[in-house]
């Protein structure tokens, strides 16, 4: 299998997405980038970064992971692969190794030129358990990797790997800087469309635009002013006053009002999916029976409507509507059933002390994560168990989170609309170092099918997705609820040129002002 | 019937008379019998009802119903018992550190009033919020812990205000008569002094009970105070400032009735401080409690 892109094509294809980005938007203008001004787009965000590491793919990280840096290819919203900072890219008919070319004409912002050594550092920290972050749990199927010559890099799998896995990998891989690899959280090394410019750490990042980027034409913006808020409600009262052009991951709440009066409210195809989050290895959690029960626990509709102004869809099972392994049918099966709930809290065989020895960790800066855990809280009420929130501010929360010390919480997970076993990068769905259930895995049904996903090939793949959701709602240590908007997009009427990103995260290369 | 009993009752009296301060007490008497018996009223604060969130006030819910359905008045009734507890619990803390700083600093002097004093200037010059938010830090989210952080809060003023009294009365006739007859000193203090003194305390409970029902909110608003699913007036306020666009009735009646609550306590505090100071102006004031004058 072999992708490649003429250059003339690829202008083409940025052209086309461009264009045809608008649809997509709940509401948006179509205007093609020749018709944009530039300008400095100023954007609210509600929190402020964590770092300036791309392989840290946590959500605040999301406003400049796209503007700093290129990965190696990109998926179009559709999900189709194109080329970024890889020209090229062939599949071995074997599937046990993926060879990828390289453009020649990429500069850091440090003015360095990229070269396949600079990919081999980034791999090489992807692959570190303690430096990989986000990117560790993808380099699984990793062997190993080559580099040949200044452009080529080639990457043996352990084993033969799925065309759609091995694209996932090459589309998370955003290349760093060798020499930059080191201190990549402190100062960022990348070949992104805009440079920093500078940042007041928790009020403001500020970037120009890099006249050295290789893609014809961008950016369009010169500059992109971030203002962080603390409120939701004064970052949409900035925008409504002209203060903002556009605001970034916002509420869909928000979201909402503001579409409909008369902003522009751009959702990508990045959803998130939340998860209510069990700790099996704690409390009356150890017994799979009383897990199962909150598979029919959750009243998905009202977490949606509550939590999310009713902006995603109800699901089961921990995947996007696009995902291969979705399955509409879990929906139904698994309803909202307070009876069913119950026998299976009955068979539990637990007395009501220990059934309700346990609380709902909860993210007290997240008033839809308080919302939406007091609906399973008045759920369990009225079945008998009563259970206490232990609110805890966001970086305690946090903490306790990524530790694992909590019995249940809600949280989101990400990566839902690729290949099913990327699911396996979210902590709860990790099959190693695991950070809330821990080595050994245990569960080790849902480390199989997994394992059974990641080599499956032609007429096995199905029942490889099969077997998954079964094992999934079967061993009950992540209870679905709906997928919700993350990184929502509202801007100002004369703000156009949306690229969708497949995650959601902010593309700023392609902004610009209609006027 | 007792001298404080009488004195009371005469306050009282005086207190009904002003109608601002009349119209307060039976606002506070109205809130306090709602938030006592309000397991006896048709109301439940914790039942959802998701399908009908965010209704404006209608005929089954007065004041309409929240982001997950719930009755919004009958949160106002039961955040009034969190409220009120609150502010009772952080009274009665205050009151009891307080009081007893302020009577040994004041009726011994010296180095005991030096140290106490200055603790108290400790306590002083850390903002109250602040101190709250700490010890809520330490104790954990609970009505406990806020009712003990804002009590702590409110023990300087006591102190200091009974302090004041004591220096006041110390080397009065009647005080120096008890100990020329052989009075210890904690008779002195605790059935000579502190008697006579309960005029600027009163009005310190009222004024400080304002304070501790707003601080509870302010903690609440923040994040800090009592969790949910407990009713809150401050954690309505917090809820519903984000449902101003669609459902502003879920921010202001519960704001409206904690500003009324909060200018009750205060202008029954201001009545009692006018008729007090017009007690001491006509000498009635300075009657010692039992003696003949």
């Amino acid at each position: 299998m072999r992708m490649t892109f003429l250059p003339s094509l690829r202008v083409m294809g940025v052209a086309l997405m461009a264009a045809s980005a608008p649809l997509s938007l709940t509401m948006g203008s179509t205007v093609l980038a020749q018709d944009l001004q530039t300008g400095t787009l100023r954007v609210g965000t509600l929190n402020d970064i964590a770092n300036y590491d791309p392989q840290q793919f946590s959500t605040i990280n999301f406003p400049l992971i796209k503007n700093l840096y290129d990965s190696l290819i990109e998926y179009t919203e559709n999900g189709e692969p194109v080329p970024s900072l890889a020209e090229s890219w062939e599949i071995a008919e074997d599937n046990r190794s993926v060879t990828v070319t390289l453009r020649d004409d990429v500069t850091f912002h440090s003015g360095k030129t990229m070269t396949s050594a600079d990919v081999d550092a980034t791999l090489q920290k992807g692959a570190n358990p303690e430096r990989g972050k986000n990117v560790f749990a993808t380099m699984a199927v990793v062997e190993n990797w080559e580099t040949p010559d200044a452009t080529t890099v080639k990457l043996n799998f352990k084993q033969a790997v799925p065309d759609k896995q091995i694209l996932d990998l090459l589309q998370f891989l955003i290349v760093l800087e060798a020499e930059g690899v080191d201190n990549i959280e402190a100062v960022p090394a990348g070949t992104g469309p805009f440079k920093l410019a500078n940042r007041v750490v928790g009020q403001s990042i500020t970037l120009e635009a890099n006249e050295n980027y290789w893609r014809e034409g961008e950016p369009i913006l010169e500059g992109v002013e971030f203002t962080v808020f603390t409120e939701d409600a004064s970052m949409t009262a900035a925008l409504e006053s002209d203060a903002l052009d556009l605001i970034y991951n916002g509420s869909s709440r928000a979201a909402v009002r503001l579409r409909d009066a008369g902003y522009t409210v751009v959702a990508g195809p990045g959803k998130l999916v939340q998860v209510f989050r069990i700790n099996t290895t704690r409390g009356p959690f150890q017994n799979e029976s009383f897990r199962q029960a909150f598979n029919y626990l959750m009243d998905r509709d009202a977490i949606l409507r509550v939590g999310y102004a009713g902006l995603g869809e109800v699901t089961a099972l921990p995947w996007a509507p696009a995902s291969p392994a979705a399955d509409p049918a879990y929906n139904e099966t698994y309803a909202y059933n307070l009876d069913k709930a119950k026998e299976l809290l009955d068979a539990s065989g637990l007395s009501d002390a220990e059934k309700s020895d346990w609380t709902i960790l909860t993210n007290g800066g997240q008033e839809d994560a308080v919302a939406i855990s007091q609906i399973v809280q008045g759920s369990l009420a009225e079945i008998g168990i009563n259970v206490e929130l232990d609110v805890r501010q966001s970086a305690e929360f946090t903490t306790a989170l990524l530790a694992g010390d909590f019995f249940a919480t809600f949280g989101g997970v990400g990566n839902v609309q690729k290949f099913p076993s990327r699911v396996a990068t979210n902590s709860i769905y990790r099959t190693v170092n695991n950070p809330v259930l821990k080595d050994p895995h245990p569960h080790p049904e849902y480390v199989a099918a997994i394992e059974q996903v990641n080599s499956a090939f032609g007429e096995d793949v199905q029942a490889a997705y099969d077997n998954l959701n079964k094992v999934l709602v079967e061993s009950a240590f992540g209870i679905p609820t709906n997928s919700y908007e993350t990184g929502l997009i509202v801007a100002a009427p004369d703000v156009g040129g949306f690229t969708l990103d497949i995650d959601n995260l902010l593309v700023a290369r392609t902004l610009g002002f209609t006027n | 019937m007792k001298k404080w009993l009488q004195a009371l009752r005469r306050n009282l009296v005086a207190l009904m008379r002003r109608p601002g301060a009349a119209l307060s007490v039976i606002f506070l008497l109205a809130i306090t019998l709602a938030a006592i018996f309000a397991d006896f009223l048709p109301l439940d604060p914790l039942r959802q009802r998701v399908a009908n969130a965010l209704m404006p006030p209608n005929g089954t819910n007065w004041f309409g119903t929240d982001e997950l359905g719930r009755d919004i008045i009958a949160r106002v009734v039961y955040g009034a018992r969190t409220s009120l507890i609150t502010a009772a619990g952080a009274v009665a803390i205050a009151a009891a550190v307080g009081v007893p700083i302020g009577l040994v600093a004041g009726f011994f002097g010296g180095w005991r009033d030096a140290v106490l004093m200055r603790f108290i200037d400790v306590l002083l010059a850390l903002p109250g919020i602040l101190f709250a938010m700490a010890m809520i830090a330490v104790l954990g989210r609970s009505q406990l812990a806020a009712l003990i952080a804002v009590g702590v809060t409110g023990i300087p003023s006591f102190a200091r205000i009974t302090r004041a009294q004591v220096l006041a009365l110390r080397k009065r006739d009647f005080v120096t008569a008890v100990e020329s007859f052989g009075g210890s000193s904690g008779y002195n203090m605790f059935r000579t002094i502190l008697p006579n003194s309960w005029s600027p305390i009163l009005v310190q409970v009222v004024v400080l009970s304002s304070v501790a029902i707003l601080l509870e909110a302010a903690l609440a608003f923040l994040g800090v105070g009592v969790p949910p699913p407990t009713p809150s007036w401050g954690e309505m306020l917090r809820t519903g400032k984000n449902y101003l666009y669609e459902a502003p009735y879920y921010a202001i009646l519960p704001g409206i009735v904690l500003t009324l609550t909060i200018l009750s306590f205060d202008t029954i505090g201001r009545a009692l401080t006018e008729i007090l100071e017009d007690r001491h102006d006509t000498g009635a004031g300075l009657k010692p409690e039992g003696s003949k004058a």
